[in-house]
């Protein structure tokens, strides 16, 4: 791609509306891609890519935590991934292992508050039977109540690693504080309670397959090196069996926050303060910036060449980090900035400093070449980040899942340029405000029981 | 000491001689040894520089100097840019600069599109032949590393602390024992001084390996060795490792407010990377707990079946996972290589019933060659995977720069080759010599720390309560292994609060 199409495409985005249809562009996907549609709905996605004789198999469903509408269930998301490793009549608990194992398939899964992610990489030689036997355990799941209740107590176990961590416990009251009725109140592991009485629902475990491993909800990604129509010849004979449409559901809205929220959490081993602001705002979608805007906020107020960085942690030394985690998702959500203070008596200088640049932000000031920086640091980043075939079935899986649309990696990155100064200032005006945030503070123990104000 | 005068007091009863771990130090390449490895039509430039330095180059009681001086030259400027410039001037090319740490090598890794070589090339030198030294960046860099012991370690994850803790009993008395990252009183009492001095002293010629892939050539590799030509030809003398006495029967528990019970167990082995067997006993080893792989027999014993925790592995040499996927960090070399098992975090009271699975299952994989089908499917496996472990241009370099240290050539190609020639009965004479249940130390992260000790030594049966039915099989190998005897010595099980660990 010529280095000149960053800058064309910019101030093509400046001169036409931004609804108008976008001149032929070039992809910013630097890889060809096809895709085909089966009549059951599944979407196969290919990309031919050297990989040195490798594949990487990705099946993305469009289903997370935040499908999880149900009181008392949260968490089933994350574990029914789990339970897809847990068999079939063809190939019983074990067998799909063994076999992918035997091939040399790196073999894992992951979920996530919209989507949950399954992925294989390994020998080109190995994709017919993989695809066989991914087609068998997405059609034909089927396991035991005992091996249900058993994974279970694994899920506990992950959560019980994951709580020494200050991070998890943070997760949760935050968005449980921000979030009443949106079923993003929950993180993606669920609440504690709920995965305590995991053993008792297997029934509606199944029920969770039925309704969410469906053709229509999947897309499936194979990139590296191997014959296209040998293996489209194989998916459509191994998946078109597959029927049924995925269930609907009303996922509940959230009423827009009506005043500033607060939480706070105390923390009984020794730690480092924390400090976090977050604000509802819009979900990141390919029909509008909201997402791409996002993301360059997240480096310009907190990045590593952020006033508030170079203040905070090089210059006063008041906080060990500083950053904002943003994670695109399909419904609005959080733009959070957090960090880890050094000390309790750093809080209100840390809380003074991040709100000083959000309301300069909110107020017009906008660094143009800071802005721009970013967008350079993204493009590289995107395409430094895309050395093996794993790492771009990765990341078009994942685009995919959350956009629900096979080609959403180029679609959401080359948007990227058209990200203008003013877009910040517009969206922090809107959404960085008082009333739209939420303020979490974890202190640990010793600290919490200092009296404030130092 | 206390550990050291009970093994020691152990070894006399049984009558066993004391023996130290008897290994040749790692080897040294020619000064500046260079690793070119051009990929066609990559964009992307790779730098990996491998100094043959690391925390057992830190002076006693300034624990922690060699990562500090690293990370100081890393993020703490050069003489043109200083800490904030450094990241402005970094953050539109999204070049990535870091180091990464361990108890013999550094590794100082650059990675930048080739668009920007040019500029990247000149701040990743000066990096190295041009710090800064700005003490307040001293004082930053090294508050993060006293918190990264105080509070992140001792206080946020429990699994790491485990590992951590067994290096130290392991190595109880080496250079080794310390943690990478420094002990509280050891990073306090490091100077500006002492960092320009360290700068010196490890990171020389003499000690360099240079890798470089992508998009890199002949020309490339000159101009990194004319410009680096000017670090210092030679420093400290080489630290002479004391010899490893084989430990045996020790167990340390952490105490520390903990929902569940993390347990590490391991020893100290001559076996590394070139000896005969290396390969067959990576290969028992794998097939017995593959890290954060759903094949291993320990992850389909305990977790699968029994419920146990989120995994369970074992390693036939250092292991530290590289970012967040399973792949084995690189440029972990190391003299004296660690056999280990990792038991995730339990239920506390099935820690102890854990451990005695983790031993059944290792006692099992001594015992008889592995099952026909089972080792087929492991050896396919691993060949796999070993294919999977050098899709980078940053790992085929870090293995190749292994491969100098250690004297061995084209790492995955000889596994590979060497895992087609296996047999299952030749595997098990392997694993029967450099394996040894008895040989075992232990650690646990748990908060009764006095029950534990108990039951490590009281050697009372730990049947377990299921919450579901289990077949038959499952509950009749329970029976076999609910009151196998865990090797800890009675007088060899230390107990210590986990907020004190580390501090000096």
């Amino acid at each position: 791609m010529p280095r000149h199409h960053r800058l064309a495409a910019a101030l093509l985005a400046f001169a036409v509306a931004a609804s108008a249809p976008a001149a032929e562009k070039k992809p910013f996907f630097p890889y060809p891609m096809k895709v085909d549609q089966l009549p059951n709905g599944l979407t196969v996605v290919r990309v031919p890519f050297a990989s040195n004789g490798m594949i990487a198999y990705y099946s993305a469903v469009r289903t997370g935590s935040r499908n999880e509408v149900e009181a008392g269930h949260t968490g089933f998301a994350h574990f029914f991934e789990h339970m897809m490793f847990k068999g079939t009549k063809k190939y019983p608990t074990g067998e799909r292992e063994k076999i992918l194992g035997a091939l040399g398939f790196d073999d894992n899964a992951f979920t996530t508050d919209d989507c949950t992610i399954y992925h294989s990489f390994g020998p080109s030689s190995g994709l017919e039977k993989l695809i066989e036997v991914e087609a068998d355990r997405f059609m034909n799941l089927e396991y035991s109540e005992p091996s249900f209740q058993t994974e279970a107590k694994a899920i506990l176990g992950e959560y019980h690693k994951n709580a020494a961590h200050p991070e998890l416990k943070m997760e949760e009251a935050l968005n449980a504080t921000a979030f009443k009725k949106h079923t993003y109140s929950h993180t993606t592991m669920g609440f504690y309670d709920d995965i305590k009485a995991m053993p008792d629902k297997y029934e509606y475990s199944k029920s969770f397959f039925q309704r969410w491993y469906r053709p229509d909800n999947v897309i499936i990604y194979i990139v590296g090196e191997f014959d296209d129509a040998k293996a489209m010849a194989l998916v459509k004979a191994a998946y078109s069996p597959w029927q049924g449409k995925a269930a609907q559901v009303d996922i509940p809205k959230e009423s827009p926050q009506a005043a500033p929220l607060a939480v706070g959490l105390e923390w009984e081993t020794p730690t480092l303060p924390r400090h976090v602001q977050a604000w509802r705002t819009p979900a990141a979608s390919l029909a509008t910036l909201d997402g791409q805007v996002q993301n360059v906020l997240a480096s310009y107020l907190a990045g590593p060449t952020s006033p508030v960085y170079k203040e905070l942690v090089l210059e006063k030394q008041l906080v060990e980090q500083v950053g904002a985690p943003y994670s695109e998702h399909r419904d609005p959500y959080l733009f959070t900035v957090g960090a880890m203070l050094k000390d309790e008596a750093n809080r209100a200088a840390v809380d003074a400093a991040i709100d000083r640049e959000v309301k300069a932000l909110a107020s017009g000031k906008v660094d143009k070449k800071r802005v721009a920086d970013i967008r350079s640091n993204i493009r590289y980043s995107f395409l430094m980040g895309l050395e093996t075939a794993d790492d771009i079935a990765g990341a078009l899986a994942y685009t995919g899942a959350l956009f629900g649309a096979p080609d959403a990696l180029d679609r959401y990155y080359r948007r990227f340029d058209e990200v203008q100064p003013q877009h910040l200032v517009d969206f922090a005006k809107k959404y960085l405000t008082e009333k739209n945030r939420t303020v979490l503070t974890l202190k640990p123990k010793a600290a919490a029981s200092q009296p404030e104000g130092k | 000491m206390h550990a050291l005068f009970a093994s020691l007091a152990a070894f006399a009863l049984a009558q066993a001689p004391a023996q130290n771990i008897d290994v040749a130090p790692l080897r040294t390449p020619p000064p500046m040894d260079t690793v070119l490895l051009p990929v066609a039509n990559k964009p992307i430039v790779s730098f990996r520089l491998v100094f043959r330095s690391g925390s057992v180059d830190d002076p006693a009681g300034k624990e922690g100097l060699t990562n500090l001086t690293s990370d100081v030259l890393v993020q703490g400027g050069t003489k043109k840019l200083s800490s904030s410039e450094l990241l402005e001037a970094l953050f539109p090319m999204a070049a990535e600069l870091e180091v990464y740490n361990d108890k013999e090598l550094t590794a100082f890794v650059g990675r930048v599109h080739k668009d920007n070589l040019d500029r990247f090339f000149q701040i990743f030198t000066d990096v190295l032949l041009e710090p800064r030294f700005d003490p307040k960046e001293l004082d930053r860099i090294r508050s993060d590393e006293v918190n990264a012991v105080k509070n992140h370690l001792r206080g946020e994850d429990d699994e790491t602390l485990g590992k951590v803790a067994l290096d130290a009993v392991l190595f109880d008395g080496h250079p080794y024992r310390h943690f990478v990252g420094g002990t509280v009183q050891g990073l306090q009492s490091i100077t500006l001084d002492d960092v320009k001095a360290q700068w010196k002293r490890v990171f020389t010629k003499d000690r360099l390996v240079i890798g470089l892939a992508g998009a890199v050539d002949d020309a490339l590799a000159k101009k990194v060795k004319d410009r680096l030509a000017a670090l210092p030809d030679t420093g400290a003398p080489r630290v002479k490792l004391t010899p490893v006495p084989r430990r045996t029967g020790q167990a340390l528990v952490l105490k520390k407010d903990a929902l569940s019970t993390a347990v590490s167990m391991g020893y100290a082995y001559p076996l590394r990377r070139g000896d005969p067997d290396f390969f067959a006993v990576a290969f028992a080893l794998s097939y017995l707990g593959q890290h954060r792989q759903s094949q291993g027999v320990l992850f389909n014993e305990l977790r699968e079946k029994r419920g146990m925790n989120y995994g369970d592995y074992a390693y036939a040499e250092h292991f530290i996972q590289d970012g967040w996927g399973a792949n084995p960090r690189t440029n972990v070399g190391r003299t004296v290589q660690d056999f280990t098992i990792w038991i995730r975090p339990t239920e506390p009271q099935n820690a102890i019933f854990a451990t005695r699975g983790a031993l059944h299952f290792l006692q099992k994989l001594i015992d008889k060659p592995i099952p026909k089908g089972e080792f087929d499917a492991a050896r396919g496996f691993l060949a796999g995977l070993t294919r999977v472990w050098e899709q980078t241009d940053q790992r085929k370099l870090g293995y190749a720069i292994d491969d100098r240290f250690y004297g061995t050539k084209d790492f995955h190609e000889a596994f590979r080759q060497a895992l087609a020639a296996m047999t299952p009965e030749q595997v098990q004479a392997a694993a029967k010599r450099h394996l040894k249940v008895e040989d075992l130390n232990f650690v646990y992260v748990a908060k009764d720390a006095e029950a534990l000790r108990k039951a490590l030594t009281g050697g009372a049966p730990t049947p377990i309560a299921y919450p579901t039915p289990k077949p038959q099989d499952v509950v009749a190998e329970d029976k076999a292994f609910t009151g196998r005897r865990i090797p800890v010595k009675v007088d060899a099980v230390k107990v210590i609060d986990a907020q004190t660990f580390m501090e000096k």
